[in-house]
């Protein structure tokens, strides 16, 4: 890292100008204030640096305030160890050197410097040997599959976020195994036996889930496809109706269909059937979607 | 064909390098060390005749790659891909994980003096690293470690490629934890029982 400092002469301390944004973080200014002056870094002039880098870092946009923060955490840091130097030291302790800890992590920070231009030379120098159609490693989509590291607020925000069940709702299911197709083929095949059209509404239970619901569509479409019974329905999302249909009829022409039966037609489910909630007024079926 | 022949085949036609015992799934007729041996002779053959490509040991296994010299005459083509270069950042906290792994980000984050949160999920996106267990204590964080791509970005044949921390200029102790504990470090370089002054006295 080349010198951004400048120590024009008469000030002992000098007056620096760093511009920050070239430095990785504190350490790195730490450092480069210590190899620029050839300070033994075993023996920091603690006040002197302290205030090198407070009038380095007045320059921290406040707008930043996390970049500001490392540094000024920093500076918290060095001025704890200059109040630890003027404070007397009594048996055990004196041999402990209120720097040693920041001499560590500098000098720690300083090997690992030294690794990154370490790398820095190897990843250029693999850069100039091509594979045969390389591909660049792409950045993924973090959709992947990883464990799980939040902080709290992320926590307590998803805890805010979860939806407790209405105690109104009266949902209450034991399931034992998934909704078998053929019990609702034989769900409509009796019905229809003892009625010769039914409402597809009817078929339904609302207690039970929407598998069951879509189960019991899909039994229907599959006895549709069986020709074991026909389906009518007046327009888009209006009551679906379900027709017996005997194989004695067979084929019956479209236009031989019964007309639509009225409210006082052949069924035998009444509009308060807890059954069927909504079925006070059946739409008339007027037009065949099949 | 000799193993020579299917050697080259199946590492012209790898994207990634290839250990010998993956090598040698190519054939009944070979194993690791005839694939070992034909290796050998796919290099002498490419340098002797002078090629422009090279078999290279990589990521723990092997890989044909051009040689460095014709980089300038690959490098005018838009369409030759090449791998993007890494973040001052992005170096630094690999350089800490690659020697202090299994890590925590907030042990990356002490030595770095930064926070680190953003770089190390960069680095997990693009597989260099990747989460190598829970520490126990507080919120068992994530460890992290370096990946077998880390390797092939470098160019590194196995981690020891690395200079030991010895070889290095700046000579330091063993890694201290900041989690209060982990007393007990496993892994790391030289202990010395004198650790505690050590560091003091390296200069």
């Amino acid at each position: 890292m080349t010198s951004t400092l400048v120590q024009p002469g008469g000030d002992r301390d000098g007056i620096l100008v760093v511009d920050l944004e070239r430095f990785q973080g504190p350490l790195d200014l730490l450092l480069h204030l210590i190899r620029q002056q050839d300070i033994d870094i075993f023996d920091i002039p603690i006040s002197r640096i302290t205030q090198q880098f407070l009038k380095a870092i007045q320059g921290v946009a406040p707008e930043n305030l996390d970049h500001a923060g490392e540094f000024l955490e920093m500076a918290a840091t060095l001025i704890r160890i200059k109040a630890q130097m003027l404070l007397p030291r009594y048996g055990e302790e004196v041999d402990d050197d209120p720097r040693a800890e920041l001499v560590r992590r500098l000098l720690e920070y300083e090997q690992i410097r030294e690794v990154v231009g370490i790398l820095s030379a190897a990843e250029a120098d693999r850069a100039r040997r091509f594979i045969r159609g390389y591909v660049p490693p792409r950045p993924r989509a973090s959709g992947r599959d990883q464990p799980l590291e939040s902080t709290w607020e992320e926590v307590f925000a998803a805890a805010l976020e979860v939806r407790l069940p209405d105690p109104r709702d009266p949902t209450h299911r034991v399931t034992t195994r998934e909704v078998a197709m053929e019990d609702k083929i034989t769900l409509i095949l009796s019905t229809l036996e003892s009625v010769t059209r039914v409402e597809f509404r009817r078929l339904l239970d609302p207690l039970l889930g929407t598998m069951h619901g879509v189960m019991t569509f899909l039994a229907t479409l599959e006895l549709g496809r069986r020709r074991a019974l026909r389906m009518r329905q007046a327009s888009p999302f209006a009551e679906l109706w379900i027709y017996r249909r005997d194989p004695s009829d067979d084929p019956w022409p479209d236009d031989a269909w019964p007309d639509a039966p009225g409210p006082d037609g052949p069924t035998n489910h009444q509009p308060d059937d807890p059954g069927g909630i909504q079925a006070q007024s059946p739409t008339e079926p007027q037009e065949t979607l099949q | 064909m000799n193993p020579a022949q299917i050697v080259e085949a199946v590492l012209f036609a790898s994207d990634s390098p290839l250990r010998p015992e993956e090598i040698s799934r190519a054939d009944e007729s070979l194993n690791e060390d005839s694939v070992e041996a034909a290796l050998h002779q796919l290099r002498i053959l490419y340098d002797e005749s002078e090629r422009a490509i090279q078999v290279v040991e990589v990521a723990e296994g092997y890989q044909i790659v051009t040689r460095a010299e014709f980089a300038p005459y690959l490098e005018r083509f838009d369409s030759v891909p090449r791998p993007s270069r890494l973040s001052g950042p992005a170096l630094e906290t690999l350089a800490i994980i690659a020697y202090r792994q299994p890590i925590g980000r907030l042990e990356v984050e002490y030595i770095r003096g930064v926070s680190s949160a953003g770089v190390i999920r960069t680095l997990l996106d693009r597989e260099l690293i990747e989460i190598v267990g829970r520490a126990e204590g507080l919120g068992r964080p994530l460890l992290y470690g370096t990946t077998r791509h880390f390797l092939e970005h470098f160019g590194f044949r196995t981690l020891d490629d690395l200079p030991r921390p010895e070889e290095l200029p700046v000579i330091l102790r063993e890694p201290v934890s900041i989690l209060p504990d982990e007393d007990d470090e496993q892994g790391g370089s030289d202990p010395d029982p004198s650790q505690e002054e050590m560091t003091l006295e390296a200069g």
